[in-house]
């Protein structure tokens, strides 16, 4: 190239004085305004400008505690605990801290795009949003018209309270129903037996008031559904209190090792002890008093109005054979121990139980949960303060939200049809996680249009190498959009990528359970505009419903949260919206214990439809549920929706309202839909079928969590990974001997679907018998800090020099089949049959 | 003091200044379009390019719109936008500080930039999207600064025009050369067909000759004006 002179500088310049002037298209700015300085003043481009702190709500997990983010010109830098929050009292843990760390992601996706090269090929154009909306809308418009709305497959992560519902209502707006979620994977089996029993789901445990903690398969100080907000009242009650603390674990975590007590126990047994430990409580009459009050709300026996008397004779008998030595030899835990903490749990009141995935991530996951509320309610300790509480949060109302005329759904959620393998009675929160393999099963043609929404399908969920498999056939998946803030594992397989904004740049209203059970309202609001092209993806589909031609009374989901929030009582008259930007929290107040004792008025029996079903002892609206005369309240679909009231002695009772599933107001231990479903009414013990013929080599494989990752949204994290980059398979030093392994060596780790490479770390902390993986790290995309997968040129990110990891980890999901507990279908993580060798 | 015609030739020099600077933000700003494609390939524009000794290929002047167009959208999107290998065109990117403040999006230089505009009495747009330290928004704020010097040179015998030269020259200094000369080498050894890897090189060399005008001419200017 010539040099540039002044003759050819002005050529160019005049050359280029008129294409700007020629072209229309040229003339869109960044930059609006005139400039305006004085002369004579000095110009001071470096003039300081005053720090904003915004009250907001973190997004790292599900706890999303309240939190206040600082800005400063423009830019995030520092995220801290609300102070005005009774849930976290001003405690973030350092997930949330590290936040910030996303929104100035180098991987992350700042523009539409659209692929270009094979599906998975990593080749990408820049689109428009009004050309990345106007394709998905024109494809939903093509499946409307042809009366298969249901064809649309709206797939999400992550979508809780405004956004879930907002989304949600959009997407059920077009007309489908085929929405997966990611509870199967997380924690359904807890919460359909929690439907089974108390109805609804969700419990709380009241840390402020208890005197006694159980903790059974939950490193709750690391890493919970309600982290910070719990974890911080347990180390106050232990300090502050002297409150012991008991956890069962079948690995030494940093909560065991916080605990009074821990006690090793096998994989996948804790059901076994919650029934010995009943049987102790029982033989021993400790359940006289509160127990005793208690079992008066509860069902034991098919007869709903049973004698407190004949209730404990049958729980008895049912636990006849479930002796301490009887668990002893199947968890490991010897029986004098069992029998030591029932005692001290049912005599040192009011106690709370608190057990949590480790239990129920398995083949006898709902009964195990089932069998830990028949624990809670014989000794009392149920919605009462100090015990196990039905959970209680924040109840926003919600500005309109279209709905369509007809939904259709695509029967592909709740696992295999009946008859099948991998078919459950009750998928109360569906088995989304077998969505892949049923629509392999099902053949081309089940969807034309997917929509994942902070979801990962291929990494979040078992059998990494099948799930890539499905997801790039285009046959089965002709056109899928992934919507996600980041270049992740699954998007990598998308035709379309919208990019949507972070936590830190949009609005919600709030709701996690509050552990003082008074329910807090909170709020998130954008801190930062979203970076680059980013979009809320409420925004997204409020636009793509409007296409449509479906009105809405917002164009934005900040509009709608703050419709919302304006709308809700008691919030309303603080102040609403403006109240909530303020100060981001608000609470009216009232703790909210013994729910089920609510009397319901005369009048509400008296209401055309309503009817007496005997064997239930339920009133509940027949005709609204389009039932025929005389027809049973347990088997009528979805009666529980009809529900009124339960009779208990000569009182009409809110009693625990069902939810999902058709049960009494009573507190069901016996269950007339499990017995209907062929399993015996009360919890029962049935070793998992994977697990009866293990051999001398075979180990069990268990999975658990990091206080600084997530399940699998934060490895992009610099701050995060840079503390916690790979996942050493944890190994008991008499395992690694017998099998030549040393710390630090390279292992294989095998099961019925595939082996798996990994490193050792071997250590006292691992159980004999046992491997733990944790269920974090092994990306295949997600960024260089997950995956090592980067732009070669260096510079890119200063701290690239900070990566001193080589090794990304590897994710046991490789190796972890999908498939579900024998009742709800929920994930069992943590079954899998290993055998495990030095490579 | 600058009699007449010398106040008219400055005025003229920065007229042009700026037009190559609002030139350069729209070439960067996105990808190609088709009316920025239909005034390059147009014949005085290609004659100043072949003078330049730009070579831009047969293909560009002959190959159909819609194909080169398709073409080059790749060619921004591999090479601006990612994912994967990208030279992202922001300053907080490439700019080396020595606080060690640099190499994400929205780190310091990114601020100073945003407060830089904001001081000017000048908003980012809210229907553009790009961050506030794009090249192209650098570019463009050159463009206001110098098309208001063009303006102080018509007026009060450019009594005022030093005053934008001085804050032209601050961020060019403070800015500009700190990072896209290297930006362009990155899109020169990039670039896999010729658009951008010609417009970088001529970015670079454009740069090196304001950089020397702007310094002769300036000093010029501040002796004459100052002794007025």
């Amino acid at each position: 190239m010539a040099q540039l002179t002044r003759r050819n500088f002005m050529k160019f310049a005049v050359a280029s004085g008129a294409v700007l002037a020629a072209g229309e298209g040229m003339k869109s700015k960044a930059l609006a305004g005139d400039i305006k300085t004085q002369t004579g003043r000095d110009f001071s481009p470096t003039t300081k400008k005053e720090r904003k702190a915004i009250p907001s709500a973190c997004w790292q997990c599900v706890s999303r505690d309240s939190m206040i983010g600082f800005v400063e010109d423009g830019r995030l830098v520092k995220l801290e605990g609300q102070p005005k929050s009774i849930r976290g009292n001003g405690h973030i843990c350092a997930r949330g801290q590290a936040g910030l760390t996303s929104v100035y992601d180098p991987d992350r996706i700042l523009h539409p795009m659209k692929r270009i090269g094979p599906r998975g090929s990593g080749q990408w154009k820049r689109i428009s949003w009004d050309e990345a909306v106007g394709e998905l809308t024109s494809r939903i418009k093509k499946l409307r018209d042809a009366g298969t709305p249901e064809k649309f497959l709206y797939h999400y992560g992550r979508a809780k309270a405004s956004s879930g519902k907002l989304i949600g209502g959009m997407v059920k707006a077009t007309g489908t129903g085929s929405i997966g979620n990611h509870t199967g994977v997380c924690e359904s089996a807890k919460w359909t037996a929690q439907e089974m029993t108390w109805g609804g789901h969700f419990d709380n445990w009241d840390i402020d008031n208890t005197k006694y903690m159980l903790i059974f398969g939950s490193n709750i100080l690391e890493t919970h559904t309600n982290h910070m907000s719990v974890a911080h009242r347990i180390m106050h009650a232990k300090v502050d209190r002297g409150v012991k603390m008991v956890t069962f674990d079948v690995r030494m975590s940093n909560t065991a090792a916080k605990s009074d007590e821990y006690i090793p126990i096998k994989q996948g047994t804790d059901m076994a002890v919650f029934l010995a430990m009943t049987k102790v409580i029982l033989d021993k009459g400790l359940y006289k008093g509160a127990g005793e009050e208690f079992l008066e709300y509860c069902k034991c026996t098919e007869k709903h109005d049973d004698s407190v008397a004949n209730k404990i004779a049958a729980l008895k008998k049912h636990y006849a054979n479930y002796t301490p030595a009887w668990a002893a030899q199947i968890s490991g835990v010897p029986a004098s121990t069992i029998e030591r903490i029932a005692v001290e749990y049912a005599t040192t009141k009011p106690a709370v139980l608190i057990a949590y995935r480790g239990p129920v991530t398995t083949y006898n996951g709902t009964d195990c949960e089932r069998a830990r509320q028949v624990l809670s309610s014989i000794t009392g300790n149920v919605d009462a303060p100090g015990t196990n509480c039905k959970a209680v949060g924040a109840g926003w109302s919600s500005a309109a939200i279209p709905k369509a005329k007809t939904k259709k759904v695509k029967d592909i959620f709740d696992g295999a049809p009946k008859g099948e393998p991998e078919s459950y009675p009750f998928p109360t929160h569906h088995a989304s996680h077998q969505v892949l393999d049923r629509i392999k099963a099902k053949g081309p043609g089940t969807f034309d249009v997917a929509v994942w929404y902070c979801y990962t399908p291929v990494f979040a969920n078992g059998n990494h190498m099948r799930n890539i498999e499905i997801v790039k056939d285009e046959k089965l998946l002709p056109f899928v959009v992934s919507c996600d803030t980041s270049y992740g594992d699954s998007t990598h397989y998308a035709d379309m990528i919208m990019p949507d904004a972070t936590y830190l740049e949009r609005y919600d209203w709030e709701d996690m359970v509050d552990p003082t059970q008074i329910g807090e309202f909170y709020i998130r609001q954008a801190l930062v505009k979203p970076l680059g092209e980013a979009r809320d993806f409420g925004d997204v589909m409020i636009e793509v419903v409007n296409r449509l031609g479906i009105k809405t009374d917002y164009k934005t989901k900040e509009e709608y949260v703050k419709m919302s929030v304006d709308m809700t009582p008691g919030v309303k008259e603080a102040g609403g919206w403006a109240y909530m930007a303020k100060h981001g929290v608000w609470n009216d107040g009232k703790a909210k214990f013994y729910s089920y004792k609510k009397e319901v008025p005369a009048s509400a029996i008296k209401e055309d439809g309503v009817v007496y079903d005997e064997q239930a002892g339920v009133y509940w609206n027949a005709k609204k549920a389009h039932a025929k005369p005389g027809d049973s309240y347990f088997k009528t679909k979805n009666a529980y929706k009809y529900y009124v009231a339960t009779k208990m002695g000569n009182k009409l009772l809110a009693g625990f309202k069902p939810d999902k599933i058709n049960k009494s107001g009573y507190m069901e231990l016996w269950s007339q839909v499990v017995k209907d479903a062929g399993y015996n009414a009360l919890p029962e013990w049935i070793p998992a079928p994977n697990q009866k013929n293990m051999g001398p080599n075979d180990m069990h494989l268990t999975t658990y969590k990091v206080c600084v990752q997530t399940h699998s949204r934060t490895q992009n994290n610099k701050w995060l990974t840079e503390i916690y980059p790979n996942n050493h398979a944890w190994i008991n030093p008499k395992d690694a001997s017998k099998r030549g392994i040393g710390d630090g060596d390279k292992i294989k780790v095998k099961s019925s679907i595939a082996e798996m490479e990994t490193y050792a770390h071997v250590t006292e902390n691992a159980q004999p018998g046992h491997i733990h993986i944790s269920h974090h790290m092994g990306h295949y995309q997600y960024g260089r800090y997950a995956s090592g997968k980067r732009a070669p040129e260096g510079r890119d990110d200063p701290d690239d020099k900070n990566i001193h990891w080589k090794w990304h980890g590897s994710h046991p999901n490789q190796v972890i089949p999908n498939r579900g507990d024998r009742l709800g279908g929920f994930q069992r993580w943590n079954d899998t049959v290993v055998q495990v060798r030095k490579a | 003091m600058k009699n007449n015609t010398e106040l008219k030739e400055s005025a003229e020099h920065a007229q042009q200044r700026s037009n190559v600077y609002g030139f350069l933000a729209a070439v960067y700003r996105k990808e190609l379009s088709a009316e920025l494609l239909v005034q390059i390939k147009d014949s005085p524009f290609r004659e100043v390019l072949s003078d330049l000794g730009v070579n831009l290929g047969k293909e560009f002047f002959s190959a159909p719109e819609e194909e080169l167009i398709e073409n080059y959208a790749i060619e921004y999107t591999r090479l601006f936008l990612g994912p994967g290998k990208h030279i992202s065109p922001h300053e907080s990117i490439h700019y080396e500080r020595d606080d060690g403040d640099w190499g994400t999006h929205w780190s310091a230089s990114t601020v100073e930039v945003k407060k830089f505009v904001e001081s000017l009495g000048l908003n980012y747009s809210e229907t553009d999207r790009s961050m506030p330290d794009h090249i192209s928004v650098e570019f463009e704020l050159m463009q206001k600064l110098i098309e208001k010097e063009k303006e102080e040179w018509e007026v009060n015998e450019g009594k005022d025009a030093l005053h934008y030269i001085k804050i032209e020259n601050m961020f060019m200094k403070d800015h500009i050369l700190k990072w896209i000369p290297q930006f362009c080498d990155k899109v020169i050894a990039e670039a896999e067909l010729p658009f951008y890897k010609e417009i970088a090189k001529l970015t670079k060399k454009f740069l090196e000759f304001d950089k020397k005008e702007t310094s002769v001419n300036g000093e010029e200017d501040r002796q004459k004006v100052e002794q007025a």
